[in-house]
Parts: C-alpha cells; structure tokens; sequence
C-alpha cells in the first residue's frame, strides 16, 4: 500500500510525509499525474491560499486528474486539504473543486479571538469514523487557520470546533474524509489518526 | 470551550548540539536536540521553540540537520530562530520540517521582510520575536541578541510588523530576562490588549504562579521559558496543572 501526498508548490508537506513515514507508511510525492497511478490512498496537505493551490495544480497538470482520483481513492485532505473541496472561499474569489457548495468564510472580524487560530483546540466527535477510531471525545488537535466551514450538511459533519463560533472541523463522504486541524502536528493524537487512515477501507 | 493556552520550552542551539549559558558565555553542553524534544513532548510541551545562537555557516548546516531530526521523531509545532536573514533561509528551514521561524533582527533591519516571507510562506509561519527593555515610562526593541538599541518603540515596533503580516509575535522583557522574578505582564499587557494575532511572553519565568500571571495579567496567548524547564526546577505537566487549577483552557 502506497500513500501519495499530492505537492502543490507550497505547504508543509514534508510534515506530513515524517508522520506516515514514521508510522511505517511507503510515500510518494504527487508532483505530475503519472505518479497518481501508482498510490493507493491520497492525503491533501494544508498549507499557502486556495487560489496559489488550484493553479499550479493546472499548470502541472494534476487538477483533472486529480478530480477524478478523488472521488475514487481513499483521501484525506488537510486544512486546506479539505476548503479545496468546496465551490467557493472569501479568499479571494478562488473555486475550489466544488464537490460542496458551503462556502468557505473568514472568521467573523467582531469576535474577541486571535485570528489566525493557532494551537490546540478540543474536537467534539458528533459521529463515530473509522479515523476516529480510539481517539477520545474533546482530544486536543493543532490548529492553524484563517478560513472555516461554518455550516454543512448533518450527515457528513463529523466534528465540530469552537473559537469564538463553531466551526465543522472534520467531514466524511464515502471515500473522502477531511479536517480543518493538522494530524501532522497533533503528537499522539495526530499519529492514532494518521495510523487509522492507512488503515482505512472506505 | 477555546484554544488552548501553549506552553513553549525554548532550546538553544550550537553546532547540533543543545547548550546552555549564563548570559551568552560559559556555554555548556546540555544534551542531544533529539533526546530533549522526546523528553519535552513526553512532558506535554505544547510546541517546541529552537534558537540558533551562532550563525556561523558551519554552523547554520548542522541546525538544519537538528531542525530535521527532531521532525523526524516529534510530531509538534517546531519554530526555529537565530540568524534569519532572508526568505531562502526561511524556505531551507521549513524543508527541513520547521513549521514556523523566528525572524528578528533581520525585520529591523528590513521590514519588508516580513511582508514578503508571510506572502511567500503564509502568515502562520512567521512569528516575529521582539527584544525590548524598559527605559523609564517606554521601552525599546533592540537587536542582535539584545546588544544593539533602535529607535522603535516596542509597541510602534509590534504594530508595524502585524500589518506586514506577522502570524505572532514572541515578545521577550531583556529587563526580567534569565531574573526568575516573572514575566513583565505590564509590558505584556500593553501589547496585548490591542494585538490581533497571538503573543507568546518571555522573559522571566521563575515558578508556575509566574506562568499563571502571564496570561491572567500579561493575557498572553502562550508562555516560552528555557532554564527552568532545563534545570527540571519545574515541569511542564506541573505547569499545566497550575494553569488548569486557575481555570485556563490547557492541553492536558
């Protein structure tokens, strides 16, 4: 079984590959379209603006492929990993895939919070997943972002955040999941989530 | 019901090598970088923060060998500092698996800098630490380690570099630095109540009441300390139930 991190020219994706690497996971780096065809499972990592993402994804020549691929290989996006699944980002004027039509927003400026929300925040659980699996209600995961999810269908809401508001800080559809928190950085926690997504058969 | 208050331990760092040092001399050896992590992220350290304090060129390899051999093995936010100079150093130390740098000198000497590194990279990676030390009713930045003294107000300083897109702003009291008798909350405070990033406070930790004050009354976001943590006076997990007696949102 091979994990591709998908390179879009500007995240922390070498994070991402320690973690799985260290969890006994083969890697490979997703940097042109042919590499696709050789992993089993693909991780979005997070990091940079929408917008920088989806057009050097084009101009490598991955985005369409990419579309394909995701909605048949499992996938894990992260933080930006998962806005990239939605049609539309106060973040300039950025399309993202557009599988979900919810817009993706700034936190609110009135709110008495610091922006960007960085550290440890609890994940409130509100459906069991597969990459729940034996991870506590309320565990503190790392956060890093300006952007939210605010409002999304109940069914594929799997965990929601609070800073200030309430956020979706996870969702799930079929072969698809993603979190506004970095597993990459979340220590323990983060490693029992990564672990379960390589063990994962959606 | 909100993010967590962070504790920081802060590493000094010379040729690979964790040291320690009473005001930058009779520097000694402290231990393996790797080795210290594990032990501090056993301990609950909320990120890790380096600092580089020799730049040498030499030098500056053997951190980038650290820098990816503790990503390697610890899986927490890791900010490095010490010698930023420009965005490659930035880019080289994010590759090696930094997740944010410290640049601080360099900002003085060109504030673009930290515009362009937060449009190049992102605003959460770039924190900007800021010496300042107390002259009658103001205070100053100064730079190179504290040596040399600017014309910027700490408070002008730290506005400046929050509109070119800083991420945080690590603010260290030079004044209450290595005193043991607690963080300038005063200080602190000043900075904080009209900041909109987070601010982590250094500067002066002696004992876990210390930690308490600087976010009750500097209203810190996070707390960075080296030599108590170092010394194993006080651990973080002690720390942590300090803070979590007083009501503040930890990371337990």
């Amino acid at each position: 079984m091979k994990v591709g991190i998908i390179d879009y020219g500007a995240s922390n994706l070498y994070s991402i590959d320690r973690s799985l690497r260290y969890l006994g996971a083969n890697t490979l780096i997703i940097d042109e379209p042919n590499k696709l065809k050789e992993v089993d499972k693909l991780v979005f990592p997070g990091q940079g603006s929408l917008g920088s993402a989806m057009s050097h994804l084009k101009k490598i020549e991955l985005l369409e492929d990419l579309r394909t691929q995701l909605k048949e290989k499992p996938f894990l996006g992260i933080c930006l990993g998962l806005q990239v699944l939605f049609s539309k980002s106060e973040e300039g004027d950025t399309q993202g895939y557009g599988f979900y039509k919810n817009e993706i927003s700034m936190f609110p400026p009135d709110l008495p919070i610091k922006v960007p929300h960085m550290g440890w925040n609890k994940v409130f659980i509100k459906q069991d997943h597969d990459l729940f699996t034996n991870i506590e209600n309320d565990t503190r995961f790392y956060f890093v972002h300006s952007y939210l999810l605010k409002d999304f269908d109940e069914e594929k809401s799997f965990s929601t955040t609070h800073h200030g508001i309430e956020f979706i800080s996870s969702i799930g559809d079929e072969n698809i999941f993603a979190t506004q928190f970095h597993p990459e950085k979340s220590g323990e926690a983060g490693l029992k989530f990564f672990d379960n997504f390589l063990k994962w058969n959606p | 019901m909100t993010v967590a208050v962070r504790i920081i331990p802060c590493l000094d760092i010379r040729a690979g090598r964790v040291v320690k040092g009473i005001n930058f001399e009779n520097i000694i050896d402290a231990g393996d970088p790797v080795e210290t992590a594990e032990r501090y992220n056993t301990e609950g350290a909320d990120e890790l923060c380096f600092l580089d304090i020799d730049a040498s060129y030499e030098n500056r390899s053997a951190t980038l060998s650290t820098v990816e051999a503790v990503a390697s093995q610890v899986f927490i936010p890791l900010t490095v500092g010490g010698g930023v100079s420009k965005l490659q150093d930035i880019e080289r130390l994010l590759e090696k698996g930094a997740d944010k740098v410290s640049i601080n000198t360099s900002a003085i000497l060109d504030p673009s800098l930290v515009g362009n590194a937060a449009k190049k990279f992102g605003s959460q990676c770039i924190v900007v630490a800021v010496d300042s030390k107390r002259e009658g009713e103001k205070s100053y930045v100064y730079t190179h380690g504290g040596k040399n003294k600017t014309a910027f107000e700490t408070s002008a300083w730290i506005k400046i570099v929050e509109s070119e897109g800083a991420g945080e702003i690590l603010l260290t009291s030079m004044d209450r630095d290595g005193t043991k008798i607690g963080f300038d909350n005063e200080l602190t405070f000043s900075i904080a109540k009209d900041l909109s990033i987070p601010l982590i406070t250094s500067g002066g930790a002696g004992s876990i009441d210390h930690m308490i004050e600087g976010i009750t009354d500097g209203k810190a976001d996070a707390v960075l300390a080296a030599s108590i943590f170092h010394q194993k006076e006080i651990t973080i997990a002690e720390v942590k139930d300090g803070l979590a007696s007083k009501g503040i949102e930890v990371r337990l």
